[in-house]
């Protein structure tokens, strides 16, 4: 019995450590957020402020145009998840419930989707929005990004809807309830957990996107977060506090939000041969 | 579910389902293309299918045209030249360069994902209290905005004030520790250490997933044949979670050719192009050197080869559902 306490203290010794050097750069984040710039510039670094510069978060709201790109990744994050939510769902509910030709080539097809790489689209769709006169915009975003999240989407919908009994639904069509209405009455409701699940995912994939807004977004004024920051770093010289105290703030919503879905998010990527 | 209770007779004497029965009958002999059922199918994905073919399948099928075409540098369609672009890029030395570091970028990155993600996996599958919050951590790497911890990382390594470096001196791991991001070789290192750090925590999740879906039983039974820990890896755990393996190290290798945003942010494909792979060559080749054709032949190379790996996917998905 004594062995096996020993070996588990080994274990929790082990990865603790494993934690630590994997959390890594978000001390290093928490450590200059708190830093005045003098403290964050000086040579030899140090780890443990010396005073807080809580002010820093004041600063990047009011002197810096952070605002500003929060609410650009906030527009651009929901008008893609509302984008996707009113393809998916029918989509979904089509694949799930009927039977129709190239319904399996569909299927097939939103599985592949859902693993191309964006490089592959983002030369003719920069032609598409730039003769769309959508560049600098943000339904030009919206809809690229949406692009991507409708595959996997769909996809993760189809699979819930199926689990969903077919009786329920034709007791509903017998009480004389339509398709249209079993759908917003009977589906809705029962697939709500899948139904966010999905929400959350595109929210976030579209929080998280840098490639299109660096291809599609030029003026300041529509950029989101992500490609802000991104710019910050490279224009002046940059200062780090400001960085990782808006990185922070950034993260820690995306973060939250990602650990509601990360279940069912591993189970769906991993499809059948996860079974847990 | 609530809907399995409802016997199936009680379906029987209603009028409506007599209806429905009649309607497959009908379907039956007709084919069901057009029945009032499969028409709301198609208006349902009508929708759908409209937006993937103009914002997917199209742009698909430009890029492949384009690849064929010389262009001028506003994308412009100028001449066909056939296959010339192809063989153009294909005599060019930095080309196989690039396209030979996406193959070892990728076999490297994902191979090491593999090794961490299993130690962490097994870890995390002993029960102790804590568990659930050392898994919760774990995760974080994962679940952060990538370009932005690609920023951070640009922080980390900093040569001057960057933490890292500093740590490293202090802790005296590494007397000299390179300036991380300005040499080929350890430029090389840091960037690819970043997608790895990304990396891990799906390992570790779907690996820990499959773990826990092996009955315990198995580990008894290996138990009271007096095998060590070892052979209980190889005989009862690797086993257990060879398809969970299998699709989690390809939907990895897809996701690790395809990086994009950690090179871009961190050196760009720098020093002396030391960390370019085929994404990040194929972005800059397009954009900050508008060479739209060499873009449009590379983005048709990848687009091959992702084909491949997610033909082999779906196959797998597939299979395992049925």
């Amino acid at each position: 019995m004594k062995r096996k306490t020993i070996s588990k203290a080994v274990i929790i010794f082990i990865t603790t450590v494993l934690i630590l050097l994997l959390l890594f750069p978000f001390f290093v984040m928490v450590s200059t957020m708190l830093k005045s710039s003098k403290e964050v510039y000086s040579s030899p670094p140090y780890w443990i402020p010396k005073r807080l510069a809580l002010s820093n978060f004041i600063t990047v709201w009011t002197q810096y145009p952070f605002a500003t790109y929060f609410f650009n990744s906030f527009i651009i994050a929901a008008g893609t998840t509302v984008l996707t939510t009113i393809f998916s769902v029918p989509a979904a509910y089509a694949t799930s419930r009927f039977r129709f030709l190239g319904k399996k080539f569909l299927l097939y097809m939103f599985l592949v989707i859902q693993m191309f790489s964006p490089i592959v689209v983002v030369i003719s769709l920069f032609k598409i929005i730039s003769r769309l006169h959508l560049l600098d915009t943000y339904l030009g975003l919206i809809l690229v990004n949406t692009v991507f999240t409708l595959a996997f989407t769909t996809w993760m919908l189809n699979g819930y809807f199926k689990t969903i009994p077919v009786d329920i639904e034709e007791a509903a069509l017998i009480d004389g309830c339509s398709r249209l209405q079993t759908i917003r009455k009977i589906m809705i409701p029962i697939a709500a957990p899948g139904l966010v699940t999905t929400m959350i995912y595109s929210f976030i994939a579209a929080w998280n996107e840098f490639m299109f807004a660096l291809t599609l977004v030029q003026s300041s004024k529509r950029m989101p977060l992500t490609l802000g920051l991104y710019n910050f770093v490279g224009r002046y010289t940059t200062q780090y506090e400001y960085l990782t105290s808006t990185a922070f703030l950034a993260i820690i919503p995306i973060i939250a939000l990602f650990l509601l879905i990360e279940k069912e998010l591993v189970a769906g990527i991993a499809g059948g041969a996860v079974k847990g | 579910m609530p809907g399995d209770r409802i016997p199936r007779r009680f379906f029987k004497n209603a009028s409506c389902a007599i209806r429905n029965m009649q309607d497959t009958v009908v379907t039956r002999r007709k084919g069901y293309f057009w029945t009032t059922e499969s028409r709301l199918a198609y208006l349902f994905i009508l929708p759908a299918t409209i937006f993937l073919l103009a914002f997917m399948i199209y742009p698909v099928l430009n890029v492949i045209l384009m690849s064929f075409f010389k262009t001028n540098k506003l994308a412009q369609f100028m001449k066909f030249v056939g296959l010339r672009n192809y063989q153009e890029l294909l005599r060019k030395k930095e080309f196989l360069e690039v396209i030979l570091r996406s193959v070892y970028w990728t076999v490297l990155a994902v191979a090491m994902k593999t090794g961490f993600g299993m130690i962490i996996a097994l870890l995390l599958n002993v029960k102790y209290t804590g568990r659930k919050i050392a898994r919760t951590l774990i995760i974080i790497p994962w679940a952060t905005s990538v370009p932005i911890s690609a920023l951070l990382w640009l922080w980390v390594y900093h040569p001057e004030f960057g933490l890292l470096n500093y740590t490293l001196k202090a802790t005296g791991l590494l007397r000299n520790p390179p300036v991380w991001l300005g040499n080929p070789l350890s430029a090389f290192m840091a960037t690819i250490w970043v997608d790895i750090w990304i990396g891990i925590p799906f390992m570790a999740l779907v690996f820990l997933a499959g773990m826990q879906s092996i009955p315990e039983e198995l580990y008894e039974a290996a138990n009271a044949d007096g095998v060590n820990a070892w052979q209980r890896f190889v005989y009862v755990t690797l086993p257990g979670i060879r398809n969970v393996l299998l699709i989690a190290t390809l939907l990895s290798s897809l996701w690790t050719f395809n990086d994009f945003n950690v090179i871009y942010i961190l050196t760009k494909g720098g020093p002396a192009q030391s960390t370019q792979i085929l994404i990040t060559y194929t972005y800059e080749n397009t954009f900050a050197w508008l060479k739209w054709s060499y873009g449009a032949v590379m983005a048709v190379i990848t687009l091959v080869i992702l084909s491949i790996v997610s033909w082999i996917y779906a196959k797998i998905y597939f299979k395992e559902e049925t």
